[in-house]
Parts: structure tokens; C-alpha cells; sequence
């Protein structure tokens, strides 16, 4: 990076960005920004170039050789490029994204983040049915992690980049802004709870914004207004959850089976292995010319209603096999847009089914098209949440709302109970990645202070003489002690100042002065009423114990502070946990340790 | 704003010129990108538009040929490219109400009007996607707003076949009230053509204004005195006010303009004549006469209820048995008290038949009759 004469520039200048470097909340916010306006643009130049050219390689009404040619020559282009100049632009780029966030510090290269561009632009532009949200997040979160780096950021701020750039991405590349935030959060950083969120959300606002600004007020599809028709009608969506989990897992399990298949290939073959994937795609976009591409086209023509039974059913199983092949052989792109193909298709299959049997109870089979994409993108994905909130984005439509969390719920279920192992994770997996799991199946058990709890000992009085007090605590292992009134509970004392006191011959002085001059010697550690509640975790406890310096805390009402239910102990807590205190082993007793 | 943390460090490492040379650096990108994705975004609109109106014109010929699933083909392909024109998605919804798919057609116009609720064209097709599911309420209602809504090209044009289309439905449903409110704004229009004023006279006719008819047709001959079709018009008008000479007259005036095709006028003149021959309220006829005619009347009147009333309610039955028993007995007890009672009799039964039957079953003479002696 060349550097600039500082002298040459307007002094008020300097001083204004000197003081955005010096002060963390406004580098934020301007990163933020700047971030969410350059990966909008990328990613709006990524989507436009990708519309153009495959207008151009294989345009509608072509002749049938160049749906089998375009694809296979991409594949072999992309196979290439892929092997020789950017081995880390293959597939989907998310699981990438959370490899450079849990294990690379955060760290992505420009050159990564180009050959994604490149090879994802040619891959997506000869018909390859793979989608660009996921290469978009990948190249979102390297831009933000190339900005961060050349600003000599630490680590965390670096790695606290990439879930803003990611989300910043996906708002320009699926016009969803919300959603963005949900899905860089729940499945980027695996935490909804995670501090950036208002970083994420400023940037994808303002991608979504550079996104409305050069491409105007267009959602991804036109859906007619779909509504329930009657009440039995979630019946039909409750198996609709059904098919759509079950395919989700189909796809889901054909993908990974292939790619472990395809990774037992020899490695010199690495470079022509997607041709097996843009030759499938060939092949059959030869016959059918809607495998192509990632299909959003088609998926518009079902969300209004234009079904044929037979064809959906029969593009839903097309796009599986082929997307499958495709990603499996190692071509860049990702499997967002294929997801909601899959769904849309499944859906309108669904809801053919039922609107011929029930045609007065039951919504066209647009309806269903838009709840399948819901419901496949939770069985595929695993973000439930997201995906609600993604397919309202999308289509804008809130009177289907119900029925698609009723199906992405069930969709999801399904999934998860038959392919435990969410599909980034799985591909992770494949990659010998172990990243930081979300606490997929049941809840993790938490453990709480009631489970550690004991009873308090006899509360010392304030007015109490540190003489009596002594006498008191003298054969007691509590490190602490609990100091209350009449009214209750007003603090805790430490048994070692009240040793001290003794040692130093103050027996009169009270324990309100004892305490009095504890909060001097503590100085900002000293906690006024130090404590914790019944359901709070452990963990919490253990923090606090941190925070104070006290080994015991009592355990208070939530209703009345001063109320004292028990205590807990740092030896309670570790037993809880299942560790032996390790003032309880004796090493004398153990010599060969 | 307080923006959350991000986290550590409080002072970045680069330093100050390389910080200001890095933001130099993504400023410059983000012009540049800005530039490059406006430039393609306006080709890709351009190209986008360009196919899309290949595509509409592919889809109409093909509509036109009577091709319409492959019409639709085409027409989905231009709406889908471009989406914000909403001729394309009001001409695939037309295309999809032709291949009788009025539910598909509903859904398609409905985000149209939910965008564009003033859209003339979008309501004048919801109006015969309704108008076809028989949902004539609605579908007036959608007539009303095409012809107040806006058109951004040929408004009076497309406002004027809205109302046609809306005055057709009305005068199909026999709405006379609301087909007379849309009738009279357009009587006295200047600018519609000799054509459309006979079709206004015409629905006049059929609204039960004939007297309006009436001056439009005579205002029509005035500037075209050998416009054969404003005669029958006038004959038409002359025979809804009862005045069977006078439509006589016009029948014949009409025939002599086109004697080579004058079969249907010539087929008016005979039905003009039966009438005239049924009519037993003409003027000059004797009592005997008069009375023949009306039981003659009350015959053709029982014959025509007979064959749609059958035996429905109580009180029709009973209507049913005191007119045949009237038809039958042949010794009256005064003829004039009696041409009374049976004209009285045959009207009565017309009445049950036309608030039973569907109106076109109503036979030309008879009801021309029942019409005068109402008058």
C-alpha cells in the first residue's frame, strides 16, 4: 500500500481521521459502512455480470449443443483456475468463511476473495446450477477481513469483521437485509446473542441500500398475494413440512456421499473433476433447458402458478442430481439458490396434489411453491428462524406466514433427525474442518446454582465485635461470611480480615467497620452485596467469584435482594461440575503424580 | 449511533498514512464499482426491456393465432424480464383468462393492483377475470375504476371500451337502472362515431329508454340519412313504445336502402306484422275482434309460461288453471268485461313468466304485446 505525505494533506483532515482511528465506536461505525457499500457493489457487479453473460452463453430458445457445451467448458475453465490459482474459491464458500473466522483468525486473502469473483462468475454464467449467496458471503467477509488487516486491526476486530461482511453480502445478493443479519449471526457466528450485531446491521443496510440505488426496488421474485384458504388447510402445509424435510435430507445426503466419493479420486485429477459436474448439468440441460443456471426464473413462473405436476416433480429431482454432482465435483458456487429451486418445486408438487383433491380448501400451488422454498431452506440450511424471515424478504408476502413456519418447523425437525450433522458442517467434516458447533438436537443441560446450593451458616450482625465474629467463624472452611441485620442480608465478610483484625488485636471493633475498610482495601473489585440467584448458571456464579474476589456468595430472593436462600462455594460448584476440589488431593499421599 | 464493539485494541497498527492511503484506496474502489455497476445495471435494463418486448410481441401474435399456451409461454417470459411494466403482466393475465384459467388470471392481476391500484388496463382485466368467474358485483366495480383509472396511452379510447364492456354486462344482466346511469354521460358525447351512437341508441333500447333511442337514431339520419342500420334502430325503438306502424315504416325504409340484403329486415317486417296482426289493443278493431285477439293472447301466453313455469309453485298452478279454464270457455258473460279479464289474466301470467324464465326465452311478438298493453 503506498503510503501518503501526511504534511500534504488539510490539517482538520488528519485530525478527523486521526480521531477515527484513535476512537473504537466511530472506526466501527465507519467500517461498517464503508464495508457494506464496497461488498454491495462487488456483489451487485458479481450478480450482473453473472445475468449477462449467461444471457449470453446460453440464451433462451439456443440451440441444444450449447447447453451441453457452455456448462462443460465452464466446468473445465473453472476446474483449472480453480486447481492452479485459487484452491480456496471451491464450493460454496461458507464453510470457508467460518474456517477463516474459528481457525485463521479471521484472516481471508485478496487473492481468495478474487478467485471466488472469477471463477464463481464463470461457473454461474455457463449454467452451472450452483447459487451466489454463498460465494457473495465469502467474498463479503474477505473484503472485510482484507480492510481489516490492511488497517493493522487486531485479531478480534478482524474476526469481528467477517460476520459483517458476510451479512452485508447476502443483503445485496438475496435483497434481504434482515435476514442477512440473522443468517451471518446464527449461522456465521453461531450466536443471535453475538456483540456485532449493530455493525451487521448497519452494513447490510447499507448494502441492501447501494443494492436498491443501482438495481431499483425489485424484490427477487413477484409472488401474488397468497393467503390461507381455510383452517384444514395447514394440513396440507404439515405434510408439505414433511416432503420438504425428506427431500432436504435426500439432497443433503446425495451431496455428501458424492463429494467423499469424489475426494477418493486421485488428486492430479482435482482439475478436471467439475467437468463430470458441468457435463451432467449438460447433458441433462440438453433435454431440460431449466436445470441450468440457479433457476430463480423458473422458481417465479411456479411461485405464480404456472405447475405442471409431472414437470415439477420432475425439475425437483433433476436439480437435486445435478446440483449435487456439480457441488460434489468441486465447481464454485453455493447451495442457497438450489435450495429454494428444490423447495419451490417440491412445493408446487405438493400443492398440486392437494389443490386437485381439495380445489375448495386448499391455495394454488404457487402458495405451496413459496412455502416449500421455506421449508427446504431449514431442512437444507438448518436456520429455521433465517428462513422465515429470508422467503418474507424475498417475496414480501406476510399473509403466508403461518403456514411457512409451520412447514419450516416441521421441515427442520425432519432433517435434523435424519442427517443429525448440518450440511456445512458436514462438508467441513469432508474437509477435515471441526468448527464450533450451534447446539443442534436437545438443549444443552445447564447447570444452576440451585443445583449447588447449601445452607447459610448463622449470619454475623453488623454491630457484631470482630472478637465474637472470630469466635463464630473460627472452625468454619467458608471463606466468606454472610453479614446481615434485621432487614436481611447487607454484605459479605472475608473470614482472613477478620483473622487480620484479630491478629492486629481490634477484637471491639464491629464488622460494619471491618467492612468499611474492606471497601477501601478492595477499592473498584469491592461488590456492596455481592450475590447471585437460584436459576442463574453456575458459570455465572464462577464469574461473579471472579469479579469479587469471594469464594462463597449467598444465594438471594429475586423478589427482596436481602432475603438469603443459602449459599454457594467455589468447592460446591466445581462438585457440581464433576471436578474433585484440588485442596481435597493430597499429592503427599500420591507420589508417583 | 453507538455502534457495538468491535472489540480490543484500541489504535490499529497501520499508521496514519497508510490508514488514510487504504480508505484512499476503497474510496476509489467504490467509485469505480459504482460507475462499472451502473453502466451494466443500465445495459442489463436496457437488453432486459428490449427482450421483454420481443417476447410481448411473440405472445400476442401467438394469443392472436389462437396459439395461447404458447402465447403464455412468451408472455410469462416478458413479464419475468421485465416485471415493473405492467402491460406485460395485465397481457399474460388476458392471455391466461383466455386459455380459461380465470383463478391463475386473478392471481397474476392482483400484485398488479396491489402496486398500481390506478391502473386502468390491470382493472379492466381483473374486471373480465371476475366478470367471467361471475362475480358481476366485483367485477363492476373494476369496470368503474378502468374507466377512472389511468391509461398512459390512448385514455379516451380505452375508458370508451371499458364502458362498452361495463354497459354490455349490465344490459346482459338486466341491470336497466344501472345501465341507463352509464348510458346517459355518453348520449350526448360528441366525440364517439356513428357506430358507437347506434350501439348507445341500441342499449337504450334495452335499458327501456326507447324515447332516447329514439333521438340519437334521428340525430344519426339527420347526418346520414341512408344509414339503413340507424332505421332499424328506429324501428326497434318504435316497437319498444308500441308504435307498430311507425317501426313498420322505418323496416321498410330500411329495406329500400339495402334491397340486396334484406332478409333480416325484411324478417322484423313480418314479425312487425304478426304483432300487428296479435295486437288486440289497436285502435278500429271490432269487439268481436278484440276479443279473439286477446283470447288468442291469453293462448300463446299460457303456451309460453307452460313451457318454462310447468307446475313450480302453489300459486302459479293456480294461475296456470284459471287461465286455461279462461282459453277454454267459450260463452263470456259481457265481451268487453271479458277482453277485460282476459288481457288482465294474460298479463298477470306474462308477469309470472318473465320474474321465473330466463329472458331470452321471451318469444319477439309476444313480448312486443305484453310490452304495449303494459304501456
Amino acid at each position: 500500500m503506498p503510503a501518503i505525505k501526511i504534511s500534504a494533506l488539510p490539517a482538520r483532515l488528519v485530525r478527523m481521521v486521526e480521531d477515527v482511528r484513535k476512537k473504537e465506536d466511530r472506526l466501527a461505525l465507519l467500517l461498517s459502512l464503508v464495508i457494506g457499500a464496497l461488498v454491495g457493489l462487488v456483489v451487485v457487479a458479481f450478480i450482473l455480470l453473472t445475468g449477462r453473460l449467461s444471457a449470453l452463453m446460453y440464451p433462451a430458445g439456443g440451440a441444444g449443443w450449447r447447453r451441453i457445451l457452455v456448462p462443460t467448458l465452464g466446468s473445465l475453465l473453472t476446474g483449472y483456475l480453480l486447481f492452479k490459482y485459487f484452491p480456496l474459491a471451491r464450493g460454496s464458500g461458507i464453510p470457508q468463511t467460518r474456517a477463516a473466522l474459528f481457525i485463521h483468525d479471521g484472516r481471508i486473502s485478496l487473492r481468495s476473495v478474487m478467485g471466488k469473483f472469477v471463477c464463481c462468475v464463470i461457473s454461474l454464467a455457463t449454467g452451472i446450477p450452483l447459487g451466489r449467496e454463498g460465494p457473495a458471503i465469502y467474498m463479503g467477509s474477505g473484503l472485510a477481513s482484507v480492510i481489516a488487516q490492511r488497517l493493522g486491526l487486531s485479531r478480534l476486530q478482524v474476526r469481528a469483521l467477517i460476520p459483517v461482511g458476510g451479512a452485508a453480502a447476502l443483503a445485496a445478493a438475496f435483497n434481504t437485509p434482515i435476514a442477512a443479519v440473522l443468517f451471518a449471526l446464527e449461522e456465521i457466528v453461531g450466536d443471535l446473542h453475538a456483540p456485532i450485531l449493530g455493525s451487521t446491521v448497519l452494513a447490510s443496510a447499507t448494502s441492501w441500500l447501494v443494492l436498491h440505488l443501482v438495481l431499483g426496488d425489485n424484490p427477487l421474485f413477484h409472488v401474488p398475494g397468497y393467503h390461507l384458504v381455510s383452517a384444514a388447510e395447514l394440513g396440507a402445509y404439515v405434510v408439505l413440512g414433511i416432503v420438504g424435510g425428506l427431500s432436504s435430507v435426500a439432497f443433503v445426503k446425495l451431496l455428501l456421499w458424492m463429494r467423499a466419493r469424489f475426494a477418493k479420486l486421485p488428486r492430479a485429477s482435482l482439475w478436471i473433476q467439475p467437468v463430470a459436474g458441468g457435463l451432467t448439468v449438460g447433458i441433462f440441460g440438453f433435454f431440460v433447458p431449466q436445470v441450468l443456471g440457479v433457476g430463480y426464473d423458473q422458481i417465479e413462473r411456479v411461485l405464480n402458478g404456472d405447475v405442471v405436476l409431472k414437470v415439477v416433480i420432475m425439475l425437483a429431482v433433476l436439480k437435486i442430481i445435478c446440483t449435487s454432482v456439480a457441488y460434489a465435483s468441486g465447481n464454485a458456487g453455493g447451495i442457497f439458490g438450489p435450495s429454494l429451486f428444490i423447495g419451490s418445486m417440491v412445493g408446487a408438487a405438493v400443492g398440486a396434489v392437494a389443490h386437485l383433491l381439495f380445489p375448495a380448501s386448499t391455495a394454488g400451488p404457487g402458495a405451496y411453491a413459496l412455502v416449500g422454498m421455506g421449508a427446504a431452506f431449514a431442512g437444507i440450511i438448518r436456520t429455521p428462524f433465517t428462513s422465515v424471515i429470508m422467503i418474507f424478504e424475498v417475496t414480501r408476502d406476510y399473509t403466508i406466514i403461518v403456514p411457512l413456519m409451520i412447514a419450516n418447523l416441521i421441515a427442520y425437525y425432519v432433517s435434523q433427525k435424519l442427517q443429525k450433522v448440518p450440511i456445512y458442517e458436514a462438508l467441513a467434516h469432508q474437509d477435515g474442518l471441526h468448527l464450533p458447533t450451534r447446539p443442534y438436537g436437545t438443549r444443552r443441560e445447564v447447570l444452576r446454582v440451585n443445583t449447588a446450593i447449601r445452607e447459610a451458616p448463622q449470619s454475623l450482625n453488623p454491630e457484631m465485635k470482630i472478637g465474637d465474629a472470630a469466635e463464630r467463624v473460627k472452625d468454619s472452611v467458608l471463606e466468606s461470611w454472610p453479614v446481615a441485620d434485621d432487614l436481611g442480608l447487607v454484605g459479605m465478610v472475608r473470614t482472613r480480615h477478620i483473622a487480620a483484625a484479630m491478629d492486629q488485636g481490634r477484637q471491639e471493633m464491629t464488622v460494619a467497620r471491618l467492612m468499611q475498610i474492606a471497601r477501601r482495601s478492595d477499592g473498584q473489585r469491592y461488590a456492596e452485596l455481592p450475590h447471585v440467584h437460584n436459576d442463574q448458571p453456575l458459570s455465572r456464579a464462577l464469574a461473579r467469584m471472579r469479579d469479587t474476589g469471594h469464594k462463597v456468595l449467598p444465594v438471594v430472593s429475586r423478589a427482596n435482594a436481602r432475603i438469603m436462600l443459602g449459599v454457594v462455594t467455589f468447592a460446591d460448584i466445581l462438585k457440581a461440575y464433576g471436578v474433585e476440589h484440588a485442596e481435597q488431593l493430597d499429592y503427599r499421599e500420591h507420589p508417583d503424580l | 449511533m453507538k455502534t457495538p464493539a468491535i472489540q480490543a485494541a484500541p489504535v490499529p497498527s497501520a499508521t496514519l498514512s497508510e490508514f488514510i492511503a487504504t480508505f484512499a484506496v476503497i474510496l476509489a474502489a467504490i467509485v469505480g464499482l459504482l460507475l462499472f455497476d451502473t453502466g451494466l445495471a443500465t445495459v442489463d435494463v436496457r437488453q432486459r426491456k428490449i427482450f421483454a418486448a420481443r417476447e410481448f410481441r411473440a405472445g400476442q401474435e401467438l394469443t392472436t393465432k389462437g396459439s395461447i399456451e404458447q402465447g403464455i409461454e412468451h408472455l410469462r417470459a416478458a413479464s419475468t424480464l421485465d416485471a415493473e411494466n405492467s402491460t406485460y403482466g395485465v397481457g399474460l393475465a388476458q392471455a391466461i383468462l383466455a386459455d380459461q384459467r380465470s383463478t391463475d388470471a386473478e392471481q397474476m392481476l392482483l400484485p398488479l393492483l396491489e402496486r398500481s391500484p390506478n391502473d386502468g388496463a390491470a382493472n379492466l382485466a381483473m374486471a373480465r377475470v371476475l366478470e367471467k368467474e361471475g362475480r358481476i358485483e366485483e367485477a363492476k366495480s373494476y369496470y368503474h375504476r378502468a374507466i377512472y383509472g389511468a391509461w398512459p396511452r390512448g385514455a379516451d379510447q380505452n375508458r370508451t371500451v371499458a364502458r362498452f364492456e361495463l354497459i354490455d354486462l349490465l344490459a346482459r344482466t338486466n341491470a336497466k337502472q344501472e345501465l341507463l346511469s352509464e348510458l346517459l354521460p355518453m348520449q350526448e358525447d360528441s366525440t364517439n362515431s356513428a357506430a358507437q351512437r347506434k350501439r348507445i341508441a341500441h342499449l337504450f333500447v334495452v335499458a327501456g329508454s326507447p324515447s332516447r333511442a329514439v333521438t340519437i337514431y334521428r340525430d344519426v339520419l339527420r347526418k346520414d340519412s341512408r344509414d339503413a342500420d340507424a332505421y332499424v334502430g328506429l324501428a326497434e325503438a318504435a316497437l319498444s313504445l308500441g308504435d307498430f306502424t311507425t317501426a313498420r315504416a322505418d323496416l321498410l325504409a330500411a329495406q329500400k336502402l339495402v334491397p340486396a340484403d334484406s332478409s333480416a329486415i325484411q324478417g322484423r317486417i313480418v314479425l312487425t306484422d304478426s304483432v300487428t296482426a296479435l295486437d288486440p289493443t289497436q285502435r278500429g278493431l271490432s269487439l268481436p275482434e278484440q276479443y279473439r285477439r286477446s283470447k288468442n293472447l291469453l293462448r300463446m301466453t299460457l303456451a309460453s309460461a307452460r313451457s318454462c313455469l310447468a307446475l313450480q309453485a302453489p300459486q302459479v298452478a293456480a294461475a296456470l288453471d284459471s287461465a286455461t279454464l279462461q282459453v277454454s270457455s267459450a260463452n263470456a258473460v259481457g265481451q268487453a268485461q271479458s277482453i277485460e279479464q282476459t288481457l288482465s289474466l294474460a298479463e298477470q301470467l306474462w308477469g309470472l313468466r318473465r320474474s321465473r324464465c330466463a329472458p331470452e326465452r321471451d318469444s319477439g311478438a309476444l313480448a312486443l304485446i305484453h310490452l304495449r298493453i303494459a304501456q
